[in-house]
């Protein structure tokens, strides 16, 4: 028999694996890899992780609430797309300006988080009205939206937003640039939201037990759909994060990116059947990432050993999710 | 002692599945602390009309008195509202958070910050702790997740949160056929705990020597009719099987009304 205090600290690293992980990574890239232990490079990783960042987020929520959402990266696309049609100056930009010009900023945010909370509620709606199967629905969507893009853009880019918008992804804040602020600021609330309101529990507890939280009297279906929208108006704000990074947008812009976020959501902790996860995990995962992406950009290897190693390490967090549990179950 | 209303009344309740009749006519009543078993074969009957009862299914026709108010309710949260609760083998139960979770599953104790609820979790555990210990079940962390605890202990937490949220009526469909010797006798116990303070408990089973352990009353479900309605005393176990399988039908208890505050 151990202790409590024991249980309790076995529980807290099982719980913080994934920063423990991320930690040793970080020392033995440090040790290893000429030039990775500096400011600079840290930097980068941190500010690489913004946008699959904010899009993991809202995909960890859907996730543990017990459905799928793989439209994210599209809706992402799409936000971008528009707020760089609208507001980019070259390519296909109409350049729309405000005055005063710093209204731009928070009228391209509105912008771009209101159209992935409308795809986002078409989500919602085929999966809890028409009660259609969300990894079908969302497919559907990661595939027509991304067409979508195409379609609106006529596959060129748009480029130039004006640097009232710019200065986020330039100016930084003790180093870091403000976009990847905006990251941390999210990860930050919704970690809050998940943990300590009613709305983070009940998502947790439907993730864990639809039928029993009905019983309950809590509205599932309400929740769920509003899990739906949160997902997609916060790949709306990556993807307006993202077009002010690269201010503008192409047509294919962030392609890939889903598969970093599942990667991301996976590794950080969060159980595929639902019911269980940590946003900080999955923040924690996504800088796993994009550590080891940068050590192989360092040291010159071609970026597909980045996939294959990632590939790894997805497997390997399921695995190492079953003997979590395992552990927990003799600690019980 | 003064003649008491029924918790429940059912009155000629029906229910069809489009030209199948589930429930042809159901009457009998529950009083308050009274412990009924709910017996019948399968497809008898009893799921519609627990369902009925705890607002999962409504009734073609009939009626249904509840603590003196004719009442039908459309969704199990509207009766679970009114204090009626279906307690289903683990099915009430959310195995991946805590027990303090569970216990205010749906009612949390939120404290409003900025217009934003935060969960109040030491009020809740506090709140948790004192109910657990009062009804004397012992459970090693209020804070470890549902899915390490035993059966009979997710039935105790179950059992303890509804006499805790003010239930008047619970229903427990097959309580104890996942549970060992020792904790069906401990869910005995808690049974007649919960009744003697003035809950109505219906108790669903196939297994005679329990319902003859816990209950006050049988009743009998056959072909969607009562066809047995006896109390405790007045039967044997061979007499409600043969009503079970349609050798005898007796209605007794319908006239005789239960003693009332043993």
């Amino acid at each position: 028999m151990i202790s409590s205090r024991q249980r309790a600290l076995v529980e807290f690293l099982l719980d913080n694996l994934v920063w423990i992980m991320l930690a040793i990574v970080l020392a033995v890239f440090s040790l290893t890899i000429p030039n990775y232990f500096q400011i600079g490079i840290f930097v980068n990783i941190i500010e690489q992780s913004t946008f699959v960042g904010v899009m993991a987020i809202g995909l960890a929520i859907v996730v543990i609430a017990g459905n799928m959402d793989l439209s994210i990266e599209s809706t992402m696309a799409l936000s971008a797309m528009i707020t760089g049609i609208l507001f980019a100056s070259h390519g296909i930009g109409i350049g729309f300006t405000t005055t005063p010009a710093w209204l731009v900023l928070p009228l391209s945010l509105g912008i771009a988080v209101a159209v992935g909370a409308v795809i986002g509620a078409l989500n919602a709606w085929l999966v809890v009205k028409v009660r259609m199967n969300a990894f079908i629905v969302t497919l559907a969507a990661f595939i027509w939206v991304r067409g979508l893009v195409v379609a609106i853009s006529g596959g060129r880019s748009a480029q130039d937003l004006a640097p009232e918008i710019r200065f986020m992804a330039i100016e930084p804040f003790l180093y870091i640039p403000l976009i990847a602020w905006v990251a941390i600021i999210c990860f930050v609330i919704f970690t809050f939201i998940m943990r300590k309101t009613p709305f983070g529990r009940h998502i947790t507890m439907i993730g864990g037990n639809a039928v029993a939280t009905f019983r309950a009297g809590i509205r599932v279906d309400r929740l769920v759909a509003i899990s739906f929208v949160l997902a997609g108006a916060i790949s709306g704000l990556a993807g307006w994060l993202l077009a002010i990074r690269t201010s503008g947008a192409t047509a294919n812009l962030g392609v890939g990116m889903l598969f970093n976020a599942f990667a991301a959501v996976v590794i950080g902790g969060v159980s595929l059947k639902g019911g269980i996860g940590q946003l900080p995990g999955v923040y924690a995962g996504v800088l796993l990432i994009y550590s080891i992406h940068t050590a192989i950009n360092l040291m010159g290897l071609p970026a597909h050993y980045t996939q294959m190693i990632l590939g790894g390490m997805v497997l390997a967090a399921v695995l190492l999710d079953t003997a979590k549990l395992q552990i927990r179950q003799k600690l019980a | 002692m003064t003649e008491q209303t029924p918790l429940l009344r059912l009155d000629n309740i029906t229910r069809n599945f489009g030209a199948i009749e589930a429930l042809r006519g159901v009457s009998f009543d529950i009083a308050r602390g009274e412990v009924v078993a709910l017996l019948g074969d399968n497809g008898a009957g009893k799921s519609t009309l627990v369902k009925i009862i705890s607002g999962g299914l409504e009734a073609s026709s009939g009626r249904m008195i509840f603590d003196g108010e004719e009442r039908m309710f459309n969704s199990p949260a509207e009766a679970k509202a009114a204090g009626i609760e279906t307690v289903y083998q683990d099915l009430s139960l959310c195995t991946n958070v805590d027990v303090v979770a569970n216990f205010f599953m749906g009612r949390e104790i939120v404290k409003r910050c900025f217009g934003i609820p935060v969960l109040q979790e030491k009020a809740m555990y506090d709140a948790v702790e004192k109910a657990i210990t009062n009804a004397g079940t012992r459970i090693p962390s209020l804070r470890t997740n549902v899915e390490h605890l035993s059966g009979g202990q997710r039935q105790a937490i179950e059992l303890n949160r509804f006499v805790h949220w003010g239930g008047k009526l619970v229903l427990l469909d097959e309580p104890f056929a996942a549970l060992g010797v020792e904790q069906t006798r401990r869910g005995l116990e808690m049974i007649k705990r919960v009744a003697a303070q003035g809950i109505g408990v219906v108790v669903i089973t196939h297994i005679m020597a329990q319902a003859f352990q816990v209950a006050d009353r049988m009743v009998v479900i056959r072909q969607g009719k009562v066809a047995g309605d006896v109390r405790r005393e007045d039967t044997s176990p061979d007499e409600v099987i043969r009503m079970i399988t349609g050798e005898a039908s007796i209605g007794r208890a319908q006239e005789k009304k239960p003693q009332l505050h043993a």
